[in-house]
């Protein structure tokens, strides 16, 4: 059977209702990844004893008349900075490879209480600081569309798995982007929830303001169902929100967008925009339209014009602080010295990549005494700005249209070549992360030449059942994104 | 030249949690074999995170409406970088911009005068873990490798931080034993500074001739009040000493070397670090609305110089038995409930003050574990109040109460004391005893030669001996006269 084709769904409909087994379906996936992930190098770690075991473990649940829950059965992926017991989990760096965590992050948890089959652990940006997946130490992931091209970063793994269909689901981080993008790029639905939504314990920290748990799904009602078993108070985390999550996956069944308002973002060069991406916002906008919805315009012109740099201060001091805990004491790569700070020195210096020190070094200068009063500071009262800019346009439209990415998925080398264009290229994701708002990344079509065009969908703070209805109704007519065709 | 001293404290005071201050390991560490009381988050597993412990929080605010602050809702931590091996996140997590208690004072009474010494804040942090360095001394210079323990990182501590109010050693003695018992009355430390529960950190400056603030030097490593005694005294010496010959003074941190008797310097204003602080975006603000902080200002116990003043006012105590009373909340209570049962107040003062004190003194005991019900000894002291008992009787009465574990009825029948005061006949028989057995006495105060009564006082002392003091020493002395008269 050709289990791949099939929705996360379908999968555990199918599982449940005895048609097929868990089996047979943790099989498949792990026979694809053997085979077919050669060519995209998208999984670092194959756990194939641990996903049979498992996927057998629910087939006797289901012969016992149990329910093991919406997710029976289905294969997944997580990205290499989560916490997975007994698995190796490394952040693709050397500073940890070779480190086995010894619990699992909640995400990883709550998915496989919902019956859920981790078969892999995905490719990633060192420290998931990157937009291309090139910084990995297994080397480069390709993408599934197009193996001359990135597949976007840094949860490029994450992405790529679901585009090539080795698993229909898979999770990701997303800090500045690092879910919309890549699954932008790959050709899939990728969403980043409201801060607060989703617990982050057991994700291995960027910056911990701005970090969120990210489901990739090849459409949005599987996005829906996992935000349904991700997105629950955890008290191992304080800023995960305690209060009465809605029913995600209910709020798709007959969703509407009549009587709703839809901003489209203006106030900034349309030409800077590749055309099949500026396209694919225009019919975007052309189905909210015909289902009903007011279309108006909106310019956020404090979030244009700030967002990056204020991201940028935001993220790197806390990616300063938050790495600073591997010093070569405890965990990962340790080298001696001839004393403590020698020790320190040589364990980070061999231990991080180029663009993670990078990043650390910046970082640290942010918040150093006369950097922090005049960069970090400012950069804090400037997100408080956009979080108002955004509060404000919410109190009149529903939804925000936008690109999510200037550029189609772009080939391999940019990121040494041209670093600060990468860095730019975050503009439309990172204003997510700085307001914490609920935001999807939803495929519209695909170039002649096979490339995916994703617009950006952004609602309120713990909008997210109502932005996930409003992709389930434009999805409806623009179509499900298929895995890549291999022969 | 005399200059005036100036003083200010930071105390780190360890909270009495179960648990540490972001994680659910125990805080029961003294003594516990290294690295058994850490889990995944004080070791800063990577993915961990941190999850305040709502109790520390009480605990803190306890202690600041204690000491007279101003409870801030909504206030942050922050996360104060350097690294260090025992400090495994490469940040404390601490309050820096935003403390939960601001402002405050304590009044304390320092060689016999009351004086009020204001506080800047009282933060909440966590500790850091514990360096072994396996010298001889168990300092760094000199270790080959050094260990590191863990089980104390994370552990819960509030920092008292007072203006430097002080100006005598007396004064910080003052203001530390007070903030002490303060922490033993609301329950919310031990306050050892054996055991590191309690840590005081000494800033000390001598003024200018102007009036201004001299340059400040900090003293660590100070582990009790003898220490924080000769330290300052010590210090202050130095920097009369080194100003009277004309040098100056360098801001830096010294540490007291106690074995030596002086203060060494660590490191000096240059090497301060920049520690990057930083909001700890991990944690949410603390809430501590009105009406929380009016539920923990509801639970807290008579403060302990108001029981002083109400003890002297109330029992007639002097300002000394009163602060000897009610030093620890245990004993006020105890010498309260000997009171109700009937012991006169001043009476019961002394006792607790010279007998009770004096047991607990020779048998390493604290209050808190003395055996005797505190109703018995009252009932005891009443009873010598009301003659029943002489005062050495009394004392029998409690040695075999305490030594043989007996209750005060026993006692009483074990040392012939049950029976009360032995008056009349049976007095009458032993003074008869007495005389048959000292003729000679008796004759020389018959034929009335018992120059200055010596002889009578001594066939008094007999008898009051043979009676083990159940006698009533006038009864007693008025028989013999009639006797012998």
């Amino acid at each position: 059977m050709e289990f791949y084709k099939m929705s996360a769904r379908e999968i555990a409909e199918g599982v449940k209702s005895k048609r097929f087994t868990a089996e047979s379906v943790a099989r498949e996936s792990i026979e694809r990844i053997k085979t077919l992930d050669k060519k995209y190098n998208s999984v670092v770690t194959l756990c194939e004893d641990e996903a049979l075991a498992a996927a057998r473990r629910i087939d006797e649940a289901v012969a016992r008349g149990e329910d093991p829950g919406p997710l029976a059965g289905v294969p997944f992926a997580v990205k290499d900075n989560f916490c997975t017991n007994g698995i190796e989990t490394t952040c693709c760096s050397n500073m940890l490879k070779g480190w086995v965590p010894q619990y699992d992050a909640t995400a990883v948890k709550n998915m496989k209480e919902a019956g859920a089959v981790l078969v892999g652990k995905t490719n990633m940006d060192e420290f998931a600081m990157g937009s291309t997946t090139e910084s990995s130490i297994f080397g480069p992931t390709l993408n599934p569309r197009d193996t001359e091209r990135v597949p976007g970063g840094s949860s490029g793994g994450s992405a790529a798995v679901v585009a090539a269909g080795l698993v229909p689901v898979a999770l990701g981080s997303d800090t500045g982007g690092s879910v919309r993008q890549p699954a932008a790029f790959c050709g899939v639905q990728g969403m980043k929830p409201s801060y607060g939504q989703i617990s982050r314990y057991g994700i291995v920290a960027y910056a911990s303001s701005l970090d969120q748990v990210g489901p990739i799904a090849r459409n949005v009602g599987d996005l829906a169902v996992m935000m349904d078993v991700l997105a629950k108070e955890d008290p191992n985390d304080s800023t995960c929100d305690a209060y009465e999550r809605p029913s995600f996956s209910g709020a798709l069944d007959g969703a509407s967008l009549a009587g709703k308002k839809v901003a489209v973002l203006t106030g900034y060069d349309k030409n800077s925009i590749d055309a099949p991406l500026a396209a694919a916002i225009d019919r975007a906008v052309e189905i909210c339209r015909e289902a009903g919805a007011e279309i108006i315009e909106a310019a956020l012109p404090i979030t244009m014009e700030h967002t990056v740099a204020c991201y940028y201060m935001v993220a790197l001091g806390d990616a300063s602080s938050k790495l600073a805990c591997y010093d070569g004491m405890r965990y990962g790569h340790h080298a001696d010295g001839r004393n403590l700070s020698e020790m320190y020195k040589k364990s980070r210096m061999e231990g991080f990549g180029e663009e993670v020190s990078k990043r650390i070094l910046v970082g640290t200068c942010i918040l150093t005494r006369g950097y922090y009063e005049n960069y970090f500071v400012p950069a804090t009262k400037v997100r408080q700005l956009i979080s108002d800019e955004f509060k404000e346009l919410f109190r009149t439209a529903d939804f925000l249209i936008c690109p999510i990415t200037p550029v189609l998925a772009y080939k391999r080398g940019l990121s040494e070549t041209d670093p600060v264009r990468m860095y730019l290229g975050d503009v439309f994701t990172t204003i997510a992360n700085l307001a914490g708002l609920p935001s999807m990344s939803l495929n519209l079509s695909f170039t002649p030449e096979g490339l995916p065009a994703n617009v950006q969908i952004l609602a309120p703070r713990f909008g997210d059942a109502e932005l996930l209805a409003c992709a389930s109704v434009i999805e409806k007519a623009a179509g499900e994104p298929a895995p890549v065709e291999t022969e | 030249m005399k200059r005036k001293v100036v003083i200010g404290l930071e105390i780190h005071l360890q909270l009495k949690t179960k648990t540490k201050l972001f994680c659910g390991c125990s805080t029961d560490y003294i003594g516990a074999t290294p690295n058994t009381n850490v889990c995944p988050i004080c070791l800063a597993v990577p993915g961990t995170l941190p999850v305040i412990n709502d109790h520390a929080v009480d605990l803190a605010v306890k202690m600041g409406l204690g000491l007279h602050c101003e409870i801030q809702d909504g206030t942050r931590f922050h996360r104060k970088h350097y690294f260090y091996a025992d400090l495994p996140k490469a940040y404390q997590i601490t309050q820096y911009e935003h403390a939960i208690a601001q402002g405050g004072y304590l009044d304390v009474i320092a060689e016999g005068k009351p004086k009020r010494i204001r506080l800047d804040h009282l933060h909440l942090e966590e500790d850091a873990g514990k360096l072994v360095h396996p010298t001889a001394d168990g300092r760094l210079s000199g270790a080959a490798y050094s260990l590191v323990d863990y089980n104390r990182g994370g552990m819960p501590l509030s920092e008292i931080v007072s203006m430097p109010d002080m100006n005598s050693p007396a004064e910080a003695i003052a203001y530390v034993t007070q903030i002490r018992q303060l922490a033993r009355y609301l329950d919310v430390s031990d306050g050892e500074m054996e055991s590191g529960s309690l840590r005081v950190d000494v800033n000390v400056s001598l003024c200018n001739p102007d009036g201004s603030f001299g340059t400040r030097v900090e003293l660590k490593n100070i582990n009790s009040l003898k220490s924080i005694e000769r330290a300052l005294e010590y210090e202050i010496a130095r920097q009369n000493r080194v100003l009277d010959e004309g040098g100056a003074l360098v801001q830096e941190t010294r540490l007291w070397d106690d074995a030596a008797g002086v203060t060494r310097s660590m490191r000096s204003k240059e090497g301060a670090r920049d520690y990057r602080y930083y909001v700890e975006m991990d944690l949410a603000p603390i809430d501590a609305k009105p009406d929380y902080v009016e539920r923990i200002r509801a639970s807290l116990p008579e403060m302990p110089w108001d029981k002083r003043d109400r003890f002297m006012e109330q029992y007639g105590l002097s300002l000394e038995e009163s602060q000897q009373i009610t030093e620890q909340r245990e004993m006020a209570d105890y010498y309260e409930e000997m009171v109700k049962a009937g012991a006169p107040a001043a009476k019961a003062a002394n006792w607790a003050r010279m007998e009770v004190q004096r047991i607990l003194h020779e048998e390493q005991l604290d209050i808190t574990k003395f055996p005797i019900p505190a109703k018995e000894l009252g009932t005891l002291i009443a009873k010598v109040e009301k003659r029943e008992l002489s005062n050495t009787q009394a004392k029998d009465v409690l040695a075999a109460m305490f030594g043989e574990k007996l209750t005060l009825e026993e006692a009483m029948k074990k040392c012939g004391a049950s029976g009360g005061r032995m008056t009349g006949d049976a007095l009458a028989a032993v003074i008869d005893k007495v005389f048959a057995a000292q003729p000679e006495a008796v004759e020389t105060i018959r034929k009335g030669a018992d120059k200055k009564g010596a002889k009578a006082k001594f066939l008094q002392g007999l008898v009051m001996r043979e009676t083990r003091g159940s006698a009533d020493p006038a009864e007693v002395a008025k028989t013999i006269a009639e006797k012998l008269g």
